[in-house]
C-alpha cells in the first residue's frame, strides 16, 4: 500500500481564490474536521458519555431510583464469586463461538452456490435474506413456537419422518435450550454472511481462478490456495462486526428463554437487564454489562490488526 | 467459466433455503388460521380454514397502520443521517487525511464494542436533560450510535478502493475539495452508499430496545413494540395477528432488497477490495 | 383492618369540602372530587395491556367518564405487563415519567421514598368499600414509612382449571382440596393419558403462583419474619419431594413454560389440569366450545399446613412524586375505585381480576356463573410476595430471579435432592437478603 505517496499538497496547485471561507474550506485539515465533526459529536454525546455514566454506576451500590455511593470494585468482587454469573460467561463463549462457526461456514457455502447466474438467482438472492430482515422479536416468537414442547411442528416433523417418537423439549433442558438458540442465532445470522461472502467472492478476479484451473489445479486447491486467502479481509469485517452483534444480543435470549432454564441460557446482557431492571440493582447490572467490554475490546483490537486499517 | 449448476448443487441451495425459509412458511400459515386451528390441527404445516380474519382485523382494529408509519419515518431518517454523517467522515478520513484522521477512525471502530442493551439506563438520562424523551424524531440520533461506525466502516474500505488520480486530476484543474467530495467522488461512491442505506434502514426497521424503553405514548409506537405490546394480551398471545403484522412489516424491506440486492452486494465488493 | 383516626376522618371532611369548592358546581352533582384539583391539570397514566379487550375498553370508557367530571385529560399508555416493570424502574430512575403507573407485585417497595403518599386516598376506600384483604394490604402499605405508597387494584387472581369429564373417568365429583388427593388425581388423569401441566420455566406469573402456594402449603418459607432465610427446612423437603412426585403426572415439556403455554396445551385438550386466571375459560368460552363445555374452575386445594396459602399475581397504581398533579392522580384513582367505574370494569370482565377492595366481591358477576366464583376468593387467603418476610428490594430481586420456581424446576426436572436445591436455593436468598 503506498497511499501516502500520492499525497497532493494543494498548496503546490493554483487554488480557487474568493471568499476567506472558500478559501478555509478548502484546506483538507479545516474541512476534514469539519465533515468528521457531525459523526464524532453524535457518538460523543449518545455512547461516550453514556458509556462513562454507565462505569460510573458500576462502582455504586446504586439501586433504581436512588444514587448510591462509590464502593469501587465491588460489585465486581460479588459477580467473580456468583454461580450464575459463571454461567452466563460460559454460555456466552458457547453461544459466541459455536453461532459464529456456524454461521461462517454456512454463509460461505450458500454465498458459493450463489454466485453463479442460474435460472432465478436474484430471488434465490432476495428470499435468502428473509430471516435476516425480519423484525427479530417477531421471528423469535416464532422459533419459540416451532420449538414449542407440545405444538412443536418441528417436533411433528421429526415424528413424521421417523426420527423421533415423541415431542421433544427443545427450550426446557439446559442442553437442548443452549443448542436451540444457537440454531436459531444461526437462522437469523446466515443471510449476512452469505451476502457478505457474496460480495468478496465477486471482488475477486475470475482470470485468477481460470489461470490455475488450466494449470490443473483442483478445485479444493483452488478454494485454499487462492479464494480463502483473497477473502481474509472479508472474513475479518464480517466476523467481527457479528461477532460483536452476537455478544450483545440481548432480543432474541430474552424473547425465547428469559435466560432459562435455571439460568442454563443466561448472557452477560440478558442478567444485565435481569439483575438492573427487574432487580433493580443498578450497580451489578451496570457492572454485568461493564464487564463484557474489555472482551469486545481485544476482539476489536484484534480485528483491527487483521484490517488494512491497523497496517 | 460458466459450468453447469449441477443437481447436487441445487440441492445444497434447496436444502439451505428450506432451513431459511421454513419458519416464514410457517408466519405465512399461522397469520392465515384461526386460534382454533392453530392449537388443534392435524397438520401443522398446513392450513385447512385459511381466514383473512387476522390480517383485517391487525389493519383496522389496532394502530397497525400508525405503527408502519412510525417504523418508516424512523428508519429513512436515521438512514438518512448517518449515510450522510457516515460519508463525510469515511471522505475527511480517507480522502483528506486531515491531521488526527487515523485517531478517528479507531475511536469511531471501537464505539461499535458498546452494547445497546448496556446503554439505555444511562442514555436515558442523556435524553431526558435534552427533553428528547418520548419524542419519536429523536430515535433517528440515537439509532445513528449503532449505524454510524458500521456505515463509516463500510465507506472507508469503499472510498479507499476509488484511484487516487481522479481527486488529483481535479485538483491540478482548480477544483475545491467540495466540489471534489460532491461532484467527483460522490457519483463513484454510489454503490457503497446503496450498500451502508440498506443495511442501516434495516437495523432501523428492526430495533426494538430502544424504541421499547424510551417511547411511552401509543402514538409513538414501531411495529416491534406496538405488537409485542398490545398484542401479547396477558397470558394469551394473539398469534394469527402478530404474525402477519411480523410478515406485513418484513415486506417493504424485501421488496427493497429486491430492487437493491446488486447494488448491495456491488457495494460490499467494492469496500471489501484491497 | 386499617382503623381510620378521627383526626384523620377531619381532615378527610375538610378536604372533600374544600374540593367542593374549588372545582365548582357541575362536579359536585355527580360525583364531589376529593383532593383539590391542580389548575390545568392533565395526567399521563401507564398501565398493562389488558389481558382480555373488555379491560382496556372499559377502562377507556371510565377515564372518559373522569375527564367529563374534573376536566383533567388523561392519556393511557398500554404496554404488555412484563415490561411495566422497566418502564418503571426508569422512571424512578430518571425522574420523570408517566404521573401514574399501575405495576405488578412489590415494584413500589423497590422505591418506596419516590412515591407519593396515599394513605388519605386508601384509608378513605378501605371504610367505604369495606376494607382491602390483608395481601392487598402489604402489597400498598409500606410498613417502615408507616403510609400507604400504592392503591390496590386487584389481582388476575388463579384457581384450579380442569376438565370435568375426564376427573369423573378418575372417580372424583369434584376437584379434591387437598394435596393428597390432588396427588392421587393426578396420577390416575395421567394412567388415563391426561398429564396434567403446571408451568416450570420463567413464568412471571404461572409458575411463580404455584410454587410460592405449593411450598408455603407444607409451612415452608424462603425468608422468617425477620428476613433470616430459612428455606433450608425440612417443610421445604417435603413440599419439594411432593412436587416431584406430581411432576411425574404432567406432561413432557413443563420446564420451558412461559405464562402462555398452559392456556395453549389446555385449550388444545393436551392437559386436564392446570393453574391459571380466568383466560382459559373466557378463551375457551368463545372460541373453544367442545372444550368450554367441559371445563370448570375450582379454588386451590389446601395444604398440610391447614389453612389456604395462596400467591397472586397483584396490581396495584402508585403515584411519582415528580409528579405535577399529585392531588388529580389521586382523584382519578379514587374515580376509578367508586362503584360507578369499578362495577362495570369488574362486571365486563368476568371476573379477571379479583378486587382488592372486599365489597367489590359482592357484586352479582362473581356468582353469575359456578366457574367465576373460585376467582372471587382468589385474595382472601393470600400470602404476599417475600413471606414470612417484609415485601421490599430483596423480595423483588428473589422473585424476579425466580430463586423458588427454579428451586421446584431443579428439583422436579433435574432430578436434584430435595436437599440439594434448598441449599442452592438458600445460598442465593442469602446474597439476595445480604446474611
Amino acid at each position: 500500500m503506498s497511499d501516502r505517496v500520492g499525497v497532493v499538497n494543494s498548496a503546490a496547485f493554483a487554488r480557487p481564490s474568493g471568499s476567506w471561507l472558500r478559501r478555509m474550506l478548502d484546506r483538507p485539515n479545516v474541512l476534514g474536521i469539519l465533515l468528521a465533526a457531525p459523526a464524532v459529536l453524535i457518538l460523543l454525546l449518545l455512547l461516550a458519555y453514556p458509556l462513562c455514566l454507565g462505569i460510573w454506576l458500576s462502582l455504586t451500590n446504586a439501586v433504581l431510583g436512588t444514587p448510591g455511593h462509590f464502593i469501587g470494585f465491588g460489585n465486581y468482587a460479588i459477580l467473580f464469586h456468583d454461580p450464575v454469573y459463571q454461567e452466563a460467561v460460559f454460555y456466552a463463549f458457547f453461544y459466541t463461538i459455536c453461532s459464529e462457526a456456524l454461521k461462517l461456514s454456512f454463509g460461505l457455502g450458500l454465498a458459493i452456490l450463489l454466485n453463479r447466474q442460474f435460472r432465478g438467482y436474484r430471488v434465490a438472492r432476495a428470499i435468502m435474506l428473509l430471516p435476516w430482515v425480519a423484525p427479530t422479536v417477531l421471528s423469535a416468537l416464532a422459533w419459540n413456537w416451532l420449538l414449542n414442547p407440545q405444538f412443536s411442528a418441528v417436533s411433528w416433523l421429526l415424528i413424521k419422518l421417523g426420527l423421533t417418537h415423541s415431542y421433544i423439549d427443545f427450550l426446557g433442558q439446559a442442553w437442548p435450550a443452549r443448542i436451540s438458540l444457537i440454531v436459531v442465532n444461526v437462522w437469523r445470522g446466515i443471510p449476512y454472511y452469505a451476502m457478505g461472502y457474496l460480495a468478496g467472492l465477486q471482488a475477486i478476479p475470475k482470470d485468477l481462478i481460470e489461470a490455475a484451473s488450466i494449470d490443473g489445479a483442483t478445485r479444493i486447491t483452488i478454494f485454499r490456495r487462492i479464494i480463502w486467502p483473497l477473502l481474509w479481509p472479508v472474513t475479518t469485517i464480517l466476523l467481527s462486526f457479528s461477532t460483536i452483534w452476537t455478544v450483545t444480543d440481548f432480543q432474541l435470549i430474552w424473547t425465547m428463554t428469559r435466560g432459562g432454564p435455571l439460568n442454563a441460557t443466561q448472557v452477560f446482557t440478558t442478567l444485565a437487564y435481569q439483575r438492573a431492571i427487574n432487580g433493580g440493582s443498578l450497580g451489578q447490572g451496570a457492572a454485568v454489562a461493564i464487564s463484557v467490554i474489555p472482551i469486545m475490546l481485544i476482539l476489536a483490537i484484534i480485528a483491527l490488526r487483521s484490517t488494512r486499517e491497523g497496517r | 467459466m460458466r459450468e453447469k449448476f449441477g443437481w447436487k448443487l441445487y440441492l445444497a441451495l434447496a436444502a439451505m433455503l428450506a432451513f431459511l425459509l421454513l419458519p416464514f412458511y410457517w408466519m405465512v400459515l399461522t397469520a392465515i388460521k384461526s386460534q382454533h386451528e392453530l392449537l388443534v390441527t392435524p397438520n401443522p404445516w398446513w392450513v385447512f380454514h385459511p381466514t383473512f380474519r387476522n390480517i383485517i382485523d391487525l389493519v383496522t382494529q389496532t394502530a397497525y397502520p400508525r405503527w408502519f408509519a412510525n417504523t418508516l419515518f424512523v428508519s429513512v431518517g436515521a438512514t438518512i443521517l448517518s449515510v450522510v454523517i457516515s460519508y463525510t467522515a469515511a471522505f475527511a478520513i480517507v480522502r483528506l487525511r486531515f491531521t488526527g484522521a487515523r485517531t478517528v477512525s479507531t475511536a469511531i471502530f471501537f464505539s461499535y464494542v458498546v452494547p445497546p442493551a448496556i446503554l439505555f439506563i444511562p442514555l436515558a438520562s442523556v435524553l431526558i436533560k435534552l427533553h428528547w424523551f418520548d419524542k419519536l424524531w429523536a430515535l433517528i440520533p440515537i439509532y445513528t450510535t449503532f449505524l454510524v461506525p458500521f456505515c463509516t466502516w463500510l465507506l472507508i474500505g469503499f472510498l479507499r478502493s476509488i484511484p487516487r488520480e481522479l481527486e488529483e486530476a481535479a485538483l491540478v484543474d482548480g477544483a475545491s475539495w467540495p466540489r471534489i467530495m460532491i461532484r467527483v467522488i460522490l457519483p463513484l461512491s454510489m454503490p457503497g452508499l446503496i450498500s451502508a442505506t440498506i443495511f442501516s434502514f434495516t437495523l432501523s426497521w428492526n430495533e426494538y430496545l430502544y424504541a421499547l424503553i424510551y417511547m411511552v405514548s401509543s402514538a409513538n409506537k414501531t411495529i416491534s413494540v406496538g405488537l409485542t405490546t398490545e398484542l401479547m394480551r396477558g397470558d394469551v398471545f394473539q398469534w394469527g395477528q402478530l404474525m402477519s403484522g411480523a410478515l406485513l412489516g418484513t415486506l417493504p424491506v424485501v421488496l427493497v432488497y429486491f430492487f437493491f440486492v446488486e447494488y448491495y452486494v456491488a457495494g460490499m465488493s467494492g469496500a471489501l477490495k484491497d | 383492618m386499617t382503623e381510620i383516626s378521627r383526626r384523620q376522618l377531619m381532615q378527610l371532611t375538610a378536604a372533600g369540602a374544600l374540593a367542593a369548592g374549588v372545582s365548582g358546581g357541575q362536579a359536585f352533582a355527580a360525583d364531589t372530587p376529593m383532593f383539590p384539583i391542580e389548575k390545568g391539570a392533565k395526567l399521563q397514566l401507564l398501565r398493562w395491556t389488558g389481558f382480555i379487550e373488555s379491560d382496556d375498553a372499559q377502562w377507556k370508557k371510565n377515564t372518559e367518564a373522569f375527564t367529563r367530571a374534573t376536566g383533567v385529560p388523561v392519556t393511557i399508555q398500554d404496554i404488555s405487563w412484563t415490561d411495566i416493570q422497566a418502564k418503571s424502574g426508569l422512571a424512578a430512575e430518571l425522574g420523570s415519567g408517566p404521573d401514574i403507573i399501575m405495576g405488578f407485585y412489590d415494584d413500589p417497595f423497590i422505591y418506596p421514598d419516590k412515591l407519593v403518599d396515599v394513605s388519605k386516598l386508601c384509608e378513605y376506600l378501605s371504610k367505604k368499600h369495606g376494607g382491602f384483604f390483608s395481601v392487598a394490604h402489604s402489597y400498598g402499605y409500606d410498613v417502615p414509612q408507616k403510609r400507604w405508597i400504592a392503591v390496590p387494584i386487584g389481582a388476575p387472581g388463579a384457581a384450579v382449571v380442569y376438565r370435568d369429564s375426564w376427573i369423573k373417568e378418575c372417580g372424583y365429583d369434584s376437584f379434591p382440596t387437598d394435596f393428597d388427593k390432588m396427588l392421587d388425581l393426578s396420577r390416575k388423569l395421567k394412567k388415563n393419558n391426561h398429564p396434567i401441566g403446571l408451568a416450570l420455566g420463567h413464568a412471571v406469573g404461572d409458575g411463580n403462583t404455584w410454587c410460592h402456594w405449593m411450598l408455603w402449603g407444607f409451612g415452608a418459607k424462603s425468608v422468617d419474619a425477620d428476613n433470616k432465610v430459612a428455606i433450608e427446612s425440612k417443610e421445604t423437603y417435603a413440599a419439594l419431594k411432593y412436587a416431584k412426585e406430581l411432576y411425574k403426572t404432567m406432561i413432557p415439556g413443563v420446564s420451558s413454560w412461559l405464562d402462555v403455554n398452559n392456556n395453549e396445551s389446555f385449550l388444545a385438550g393436551q392437559i386436564s389440569m392446570t393453574i391459571n386466571g380466568i383466560s382459559i375459560w373466557y378463551v375457551a368460552q368463545k372460541k373453544f366450545p367442545e372444550i368450554y363445555k367441559d371445563t370448570r374452575n375450582a379454588t386451590l386445594p389446601v395444604g398440610p399446613v391447614g389453612h389456604q396459602t395462596m400467591f397472586n399475581l397483584f396490581s396495584q397504581a402508585f403515584i411519582f412524586k415528580y409528579s405535577k398533579y399529585p392531588n388529580a392522580a389521586q382523584e382519578y384513582l379514587r374515580f376509578m375505585s367508586e362503584p360507578a367505574q369499578m362495577d362495570p370494569w369488574l362486571t365486563g370482565m368476568e371476573g379477571y381480576v379479583t378486587p382488592a377492595l372486599k365489597d367489590y366481591t359482592k357484586l352479582p358477576v362473581w356468582t353469575s356463573n359456578p366457574n367465576i366464583t373460585p376467582y372471587r376468593d382468589a385474595l382472601a387467603h393470600n400470602h404476599a410476595v417475600g413471606y414470612a418476610g417484609s415485601p421490599g428490594r430483596a423480595a423483588a430481586t428473589a422473585l424476579n430471579d425466580f430463586v423458588i420456581v427454579n428451586m421446584f424446576a431443579d428439583a422436579c426436572v433435574n432430578g436434584a435432592s430435595p436437599e440439594d436445591a434448598a441449599r442452592d436455593a438458600a445460598r442465593q436468598l442469602k446474597q439476595i437478603y445480604g446474611t
